[in-house]
């Protein structure tokens, strides 16, 4: 039995940055990039589940799609105990948005037939919390958003999960498998990957696939496949705020200044 | 001198007199059996120590300066003497005593079943007979006398260092207690003060059964202690019959104990008169300040299972007299956290005695891959080996040459490795690895500090300078320790150095890091750092932080980076004696200086900020642990990165406390960035901060230099 946890290489920005020309993304000269933090939770289900099995009857694959940069991101991964990596690229994958990449995903999903795939449920840098809904929807698999537990035994029919509601409440799910999940901070605590161990994974090798070899039709990937289009990133002005000083009756007069400026 | 009318010869000792041949070769036998017993005992614990991992082996000329300083230190005392000097000559007292009579008892064994029957030469009489006498009755004395002290130490003066209480366990574990060491620990002196006493008694009644021979009788004061035993048991009414019977029973009592004592010398704490010697010819003359280099291609890495573990600290579990002086030393110890350097080195005894050193021959391999670190009896708690900051007090102190601190970084390896570590930590490491350093910031902002200085400093990446300063993550990033940085610069600058950093391109020298375990992490990181200097033109590197002085200087050569590496304070100490900078006032503080470990107990540099100090005219008036007793602040071992548990006290508010007992104290002055973060909030935190400043010791010299040094630095000026 597979599990397929698609991860994600994110950013994370400084305090000081500056947009691409194009206006439409920050200059990644200013990011510093890692594994998005919600896909470690799931890739740390997906292992518990595997390490609590008989030793070999499950495989954790993970996937990102993106160029070789990424591959930093696949070898964490396997450094914390994933078994295969898989990363697609294609030049034309710039302008995918969450439907798009969720196509490759679901592709992906189709060829390596998991009993689940586990998603992060969001990603920590754009947070759409999209990519792993359309998975489900474009495979038509059962799916349940934001999980904080996981009940699931390798090969069974169902997995029972169970969600955080507002007020304290738990709703506890049973869902049938395979199922797309999409996992929430603090289900486990993700392990840490040794410098060591991400050495050792250097030498697996990691399956390059392109959307062809899936079998994607160039209108299905990148931007043409995307439903949607980022048009603009900007920072917006800022209000305006003053630090008030000097005694109370003074403050109180500068206070009733700017009511009375507000207020025109 | 001899009397007249006594042929020299006479004057001896007879061996076995009125003894019956069943009485000989009973003892005989008995002598043989316990020689076999003592030899198969070092078979049995020479087998344990060749089950561990071989070290690299030294050269002869390396082992004859070892031998020779081992020699030294067991000669002089040396390292018994340290921080408890009477304990130290007493034990001189029993070490001298028990050598010159075991030289003696060799002597006789020489003459009477080798020389003699072999080569029927006899020397055991006459004027040397009784030179022998007086030498090994002084030496008996010596040895009761020493004997006396500790039975009187551990009976009445019962220094806390002394008791087995157990702060890596609590009451339910089984484990709890190593109180029954304190059984053979008496036993041990009991043996040894009636072998020494009994001999006495025995000299005494052999005088009394022959006194009607002058060769005995007129010679007897030559053993004064002897004599005067003779003295008393006439004076009691002995006749030299009684006297004889006395002397054969004391014969057979003092023969046989002695006999039994060597016989169970590799069994009991007794083997320390060999472990001890053998730990200190072994010893690496670098563990405190450079850690072994780790194979990142193993199967795993540092030590999991007991097989991992290295011959030489066997050895060493084996040395350990338990004297307590690391227990004592240790700051975590101290602040109520679950570590004593002692028990450490105990549990790593206990298991390889149980699963290593069984008598009969058994397979290994299911007792070489038994678990080191858990939770169960006989384990290192992970807590235990949290709690070390690697600070080397325990390592430092050890009179043996036990070296606790690598050790305890070995075991961290693995924990690490299997990502058995507390979650801050884990993130510290994870950001270490994404940014390069530890304050999770872009690498982008490292050189930020700069921004507010009146000069430029040169991009050492860009072009040659004379000094390369390293400037650290903490130095870098801290806000508190930035205003450091910024100070050191200015003198500098004033001092007409031709200074440059890495700017974007440093990362953390990764002494921490490796000092927590994470050995892959550092490696790459020095890698990254090596690979980046050997980029640049420099002569020397200078840095105001001494964990990564420590590793540049000591550690990056492994990893192919040789540098002349100084610390800051050392530095400055060079820029004053040439005159480049001179304080433009004396400073009328009175200061305390903290040594950092990193600094001073493991690389020695106690004096050049002591005198940097003096150049600025303050009052230094020393802590009560300074220098190699130097107490930690807390930081060390990747400790800074990790909340204390609440209910515990922070070692650095205990270090916060010391300094503020000083009368009259103006600044504390310290010498590292961790150093001042630690202790400016322990200074809060104990309710110290209107009494009393911490400084660096870069900015005592600032404020010194201040009235011509620092005041024309305010001008922007371009260096260079």
């Amino acid at each position: 039995m597979k599990i397929l946890v698609p991860v994600k290489r994110v950013a994370s920005l400084d305090d000081e940055f500056e947009l691409r020309d194009d206006g439409r993304d920050v200059d990644p000269d200013f990011c510093e990039f890692d594994l998005n933090e919600f896909d470690e939770y799931a890739l740390e289900t997906a292992v518990l589940i595997k390490e609590a099995a008989p030793e070999g009857t499950v495989e954790v694959v993970v996937l990102t799609i993106g160029p070789d940069d990424a591959d930093d991101t696949l070898r964490k991964a396997l450094a914390k105990g994933a078994d295969r990596a898989i990363r697609v690229d294609d030049a034309d994958l710039g302008d995918a948005d969450r439907v798009a990449i969720a196509r490759i995903i679901a592709k992906v999903a189709e060829q390596e037939e998991p009993g689940l795939v586990l998603c992060g449920a969001q990603s920590s840098d754009f947070g759409h919390a999209q990519t792993g809904m359309s998975v489900a929807a474009l495979l038509g698999w059962p799916r349940v958003a934001v999980v904080s537990r996981l009940d699931y035994a390798p090969g069974a029919a169902s997995a029972t999960v169970e969600r955080e509601l507002e007020g304290g409440l738990v709703e506890r799910i049973e869902v049938e498998t395979p199922a797309v999940l999409t996992i929430q901070l603090g289900i486990n605590t993700p392990r840490y990957a040794s410098l060591r161990a991400i050495k050792q994974a250097n030498a697996k090798a990691i399956e390059s696939r392109t959307p062809t070899d899936l079998g994607l039709s160039t209108g299905e990937i990148g931007g043409a496949g995307a439903l949607s289009r980022v048009r603009r990133v900007y920072v917006p002005e800022r209000g305006k705020s003053e630090m008030i000083e000097g005694t109370p009756s003074q403050q109180a007069a500068r206070l009733l200044e700017i009511i009375e400026e507000v207020q025109g | 001198m001899i009397p007249s009318g006594i042929a020299p010869t006479e004057v001896t000792r007879i061996l076995f007199q009125d003894f019956s041949l069943w009485m000989l070769l009973a003892f005989y036998a008995y002598a043989i059996t316990a020689m076999a017993v003592f030899a198969f005992g070092v078979y049995v614990q020479v087998r344990k120590y060749r089950s561990g991992q071989r070290g690299a082996a030294f050269s002869w000329r390396q082992l004859a300066t070892r031998l020779a300083d081992t020699a030294k230190v067991i000669a002089s005392h040396r390292a018994l003497r340290r921080r408890d000097a009477r304990t130290g000559r007493l034990h001189a007292f029993i070490f001298y005593g028990f050598t010159l009579l075991f030289i003696g008892t060799a002597t006789i064994t020489l003459q009477e079943d080798i020389l003699g029957p072999l080569l029927g030469v006899n020397f055991w009489h006459g004027q040397f007979y009784l030179l022998f006498k007086l030498v090994l009755n002084l030496a008996g004395a010596g040895f009761i006398a020493g004997l006396t002290y500790m039975m009187y130490r551990r009976g009445w003066l019962r220094p806390p260092k002394l008791d087995y209480a157990r702060p890596d366990r609590t009451p339910e574990d089984a484990d709890f207690s190593r109180e029954r060491y304190r059984i053979e620990d008496w036993a041990f002196l009991w043996t040894l003060l009636l072998i020494g006493i009994t001999g006495f008694l025995l000299s005494g009644a052999r005088m009394v059964w022959l006194q009607a021979e002058p060769a005995v009788w007129e010679t007897r004061w030559w053993a004064p202690f002897g004599a005067l035993v003779a003295a008393g048991l006439k004076a009691i009414g002995m006749s030299s019959e009684g006297a004889g019977a006395l002397r054969m029973g004391l014969w057979w009592f003092h023969g046989v104990l002695a006999l039994t004592f060597v016989a169970l010398i590799p069994y009991t704490k007794a083997k320390h008169i060999v472990t001890a010697a053998t730990s200190w010819l072994l010893k690496d003359p670098n563990a405190l300040n450079h850690l072994p280099l780790g194979n990142l291609d193993a199967d795993h890495i540092g030590y999991r299972t007991l097989g991992d573990v290295s011959s030489r600290y066997l050895v060493q579990a084996d040395a350990c007299t338990k004297c307590g002086r690391c227990h004592e030393a240790c700051p975590a110890r101290a602040a109520g956290y679950p570590l004593s350097p002692r028990d450490v080195i105990l549990t790593l005894r206990e298991q390889a005695n149980a699963l290593l050193g069984e008598v009969l021959p058994k397979p290994r391999a299911a007792a070489c891959a038994t678990p080191l670190v858990g939770l169960a009896t006989g384990e290192f708690r992970p807590d235990t080996l949290w709690s070390c900051r690697q600070c080397g007090a325990c390592t430092e102190i050890c009179p043996v040459g036990v070296e606790h601190l690598p050790l305890i970084n070995l075991l961290r390896r693995d924990m690490v490795d299997q990502g058995n570590m507390d979650s801050a930590l884990q993130r510290t490491l994870g950001a270490i690895g994404k940014t390069g350093n530890c304050f999770n910031e872009s690498r982008r902002k490292r050189p930020q500090w700069t921004r507010d200085l009146p000069l430029k400093i040169k991009d050492a990446r860009k072009e040659p300078v004379e000094v390369l300063w390293f400037v650290g993550d903490y130095a870098s990033f801290d806000p508190r320790s930035q205003k450091v940085s910024r100070a050191f610069a200015r003198i500098l600058h004033a001092a007409g150095i031709d200074f440059g950093i890495l700017y974007e391109g440093e990362t953390t020298a990764g002494n921490d890091v490796r000092r927590v375990g994470e050995e892959g992490l550092f490696q790459q990181l020095a890698e990254g750092n090596v690979e980046t200097l050997s980029g640049c033109t420099f002569s020397r590197i200078v840095t105001t932080d001494p964990h990564s002085f420590n590793t540049l200087k000591n550690e990056y050569p492994d990893l192919g980076g040789s540098y002349q590496v100084s610390h800051a304070s050392a530095y400055l100490k060079e820029l004053l004696d040439a005159g480049r900078i001179a304080p433009a006032r004396q400073l009328d503080f009175t200061v305390t200086y903290h040594d950092p470990c990193h600094l001073g107990r493991l690389n020695k540099g106690y004096d050049a900020p002591r005198e940097v100090v003096a150049a600025t005219g303050a009052k230094l008036v020393e802590l009560p642990r300074s220098r190699d007793n130097s107490f930690c602040c807390g930081a060390g071992g990747g400790r800074v990165w990790v909340p204390d548990p609440p209910g515990t006290s922070k070692v650095s508010e205990i270090r916060a406390r010391e300094a503020a007992e000083i009368e009259g104290l103006d600044v504390l002055v310290v010498n590292c960035p961790k150093c001042m973060t630690m202790l400016e909030d322990a200074v809060k935190t104990t309710g110290n901060e209107r009494n009393f400043r911490v400084m660096e010791l870069t900015e005592l010299l600032a404020e010194a230099l201040e009235a011509d040094a620092v005041a024309p630095a305010a001008a922007p000026a371009e260096v260079g």
